[in-house]
């Protein structure tokens, strides 16, 4: 796809930055299964300027993970790109390159993976080899994009293991996943995103799995490390009291689209989008909504093989407009009198 | 224990369960896994009592050896059964026992795996009906239908297999099959962790709902302490298979008394953006239940530990309220609990707008 096929909107281009990490422009990913096609991502736009963080908040299904593994290159073989670009550019005087045309396992992909951009995932029970110890598989990465001396590269791993916070270091290098607890092995998955230093860390549901206790810990490493490195950070999470305490700015994704996007105060004292708000009065907040009744949203996400005409959320919203919602898809657009928040819907315009 | 006897329907004392471990050539028993080690709580008809604490903590082995799903190695659980009185649960016979169990239900985690994937939801529903005799045939048939539509589903699904469903459906299938017998207590055991948020609150009010129709109870057994602080009256607070303290909803997050509910509190991450903290770290690892800590076994990781801390482990006491702490220093500790007061306001959905009124935006 050539430049100009790619579609950007004038809200899209106003909102991005002199210098984004990562600028995801018009993403539409399709997957082509036996039951027919799912549109996963469906023109997606967001960028994230450099030592940020971003929040990327919506329900299963609505295409967050599928945006993180887009950036990885990660997209399983039945989903094909229609179109979007992806721009990552790894430090601020250099040139910006697409993601999607570089070849998926070629070797200007496999330098940028795991070298400049990594990822969390949401698993640390399977995300991990049982069959390798954690140092081994530590030292593949920094083995393959930093240095080719192994006594250098265990120096490095059980360095890495120390400063998340590992207690005795040299050992749990040595220690096969099953041997640690949940926390551990995901501080274990956190050291092998951050052994070399990535400019963007994916972080895809890092502590849903976890106590409260074991996420802080989680929490206050990332940003440390985040102060540290000055990695950029897409958290991509459900979690809202994560999202109020690590966040700079939150994308609102639903069915593969961006529906809100707003700096997190905003996002919290200043919410737009009818899913916004909803999806805040669902949520039990601690010390906000104790004795009001939880809003359920009605009806689940739209079967991902059907298309629905109009704003994708219409059929749930309680304030959809009859014979505009439905059938007019809303354009992204800047809340009133703010330069940051964009939201996509009718009721706005 | 409690005061008020009266309205008491269930009491647990001094309640054990010790798995034990075995090894070596003749699989001798080696040690023990004390995952409920002499817990004591109570629960009075009509309210919800959340039970919160770490994984591996010993939540869940406290709902199934309440319910006589495990053995229990020691102590009383005494149920006020309607019909048969006071019975104590840990020391009934099998044929006894099954006269208690339909007044008390439990509802699963996982609504992926509790559900037999060979039966309709009809049989599901009902099987626990015609295991007690109390409907056949088309009676069985109307009092499915009927418990279906109770929590949100079409009796129609009632020939379908539970593989057609989403998590929130099953989840809802299983709360049915729970609710078949007109229950008094309900155990749901993390009933909304494996689901999607949306969905947690459809089944949260659900849940609501049907504890003021029916007039249930329910000991909710949860890991996230905001679903605990909406849904409960009062909370219980487990460490290493021992409750540390016990009171109401507002006391225990406003006003806690255990060193261990202070660090759990502190560690929720705040929904706040403008007030961002960063939470004084847990020094150490849950220590394991089968080799705990001598005295307190939360003193090594304590901060206001003293030597006594070391040596005697401080007995669950009322400090007057209803409000139970194990501490020795209960009383003279000031710890510091949630923030009570949120400046986020709750916004309303949008009104919804006639197309004739479409108008310039104003700031």
């Amino acid at each position: 796809m050539s430049e100009s096929t790619t579609q950007t909107n004038s809200v899209a281009a106003a909102l991005v930055s002199e210098d984004d990490v990562i600028r995801v422009q018009d993403l539409r990913l399709n997957f082509y299964t036996n039951l027919g096609v799912v549109r996963a991502l469906n023109g997606v736009n967001f960028n994230i300027p450099r030592g940020k963080v971003l929040g990327v908040v919506g329900e299963s299904g609505c295409g967050k993970s599928q945006t993180g593994l887009a950036i990885m290159q990660l997209t399983p073989s039945v989903g094909r790109y229609e179109a979007g670009q992806i721009l990552f550019r790894e430090f601020a005087s250099k040139e910006p390159v697409d993601i999607l045309k570089l070849d998926k396992n070629g070797p200007d992909m496999r330098k940028i993976r795991g070298n400049n951009i990594s990822m969390i995932f949401q698993e640390p029970m399977t995300s991990l080899n049982p069959c390798y110890t954690v140092g081994a598989q530590i030292e593949e990465a920094i083995l393959l994009h930093q240095t080719q001396d192994k006594t250098e590269s265990r120096k490095r791993a059980i360095d890495i293991l120390q400063k998340v916070g590992m207690p005795n270091p040299e050992r749990i290098a040595d220690s096969f996943p099953h041997q640690l607890s949940g926390g551990m092995r995901q501080r274990a998955m956190i050291a092998m995103a951050l052994s070399c230093t990535p400019t963007l860390l994916i972080a895809d549901e890092p502590t849903t799995a976890l106590d409260v206790t074991t996420e802080a810990q989680i929490l206050d490493l990332m940003r440390d490390l985040q102060n540290e490195i000055g990695t950029s950070i897409m958290f991509i999470t459900h979690n809202l009291g994560v999202v109020a305490q690590m966040c700079d700015e939150v994308v609102v994704m639903y069915l593969g689209r961006v529906v809100e996007r707003a700096m997190i105060d905003d996002l919290f004292y200043d919410p737009k989008h009818p899913y916004t708000i909803m999806l805040l009065r669902s949520i039990p907040r601690l010390g906000v909504n104790r004795d009001m009744r939880l809003e359920s949203i009605k009806g689940s996400v739209p079967d991902p093989y059907s298309q629905v005409n109009g704003c994708p959320f219409h059929e749930r919203c309680p304030s959809a407009i009859p014979g505009v919602c439905d059938t007019i898809m809303p354009d992204e657009i800047f809340v009133a009198g703010s330069q940051t928040h964009t939201v996509r819907c009718h009721l706005y315009t | 224990m409690a005061s008020d006897n009266t309205k008491m329907l269930l009491e647990v004392k001094g309640l054990k369960k010790h798995f034990p471990i075995t090894g070596g050539f003749f699989k001798r028993v080696i040690g023990h896994v004390k995952a409920v080690d002499g817990i004591n709580f109570y629960i009075k008809e009509g309210e919800t009592l959340g039970l919160v604490g770490e994984s591996g903590c010993g939540k869940s082995t406290t709902g199934r050896t309440i319910m006589r799903l495990l053995e229990p190695t020691d102590g009383e659980v005494i149920f006020n059964d309607p019909n048969l009185g006071k019975v104590n649960l840990a020391s009934l016979e099998r044929q006894q026992l099954n006269k208690v169990r339909p007044n008390m239900q439990i509802i699963f985690q996982d609504p992926f795996s509790s559900l037999n994937p060979r039966l309709t939801v009809g049989d599901t529903v009902g099987e626990p009906l015609s295991v007690q005799g109390v409907a056949s045939g088309s009676a069985l048939r109307d009092r499915v239908a009927e418990l279906l539509r109770e929590v949100g589903l079409r009796p129609e699904n009632m020939t379908r297999y539970p593989h057609a469903f989403s998590g929130g459906q099953r989840q809802r299938i299983g709360i049915a099959r729970a609710l078949a017998l007109n229950p008094k207590l309900i155990i749901c055991d993390e009933p909304v962790s494996a689901l999607d948020v949306s969905i947690q609150a459809q089944v949260l009010n659900l849940l609501e709902d049907l504890q003021q129709k029916f007039g249930l109870t329910y000991l909710f057994i949860a890991h996230d302490l905001s679903v605990v602080e909406h849904i409960s009256d009062r909370v219980a607070v487990m460490y290493v298979g021992y409750i540390v303290e016990m009171a109401t909803t507002d006391e225990l997050y406003y006003n806690p008394k255990h060193p261990y509910t202070e660090a759990l509190l502190a560690a929720i991450p705040r929904p706040d953006p403008r007030r961002r903290h960063r939470p004084v770290k847990l020094p150490g690892d849950v220590p394991s239940p089968a080799n705990p800590p001598s005295g307190c076994y939360f003193h090594p990781r304590c901060r206001y530990a003293e030597d006594i801390c070391k040596n005697e482990r401080p007995p669950l006491r009322d400090i007057g309220d209803e409000h139970w702490v194990a501490c020795h220093f209960a009383e003279s500790l000031s710890l510091q609990g949630v923030p009570r007061v949120s400046d986020i306001p709750i916004i309303d959905v949008p009104k919804r707008r006639d197309t004739a009124e479409v108008e310039a935006p104003e700031i």
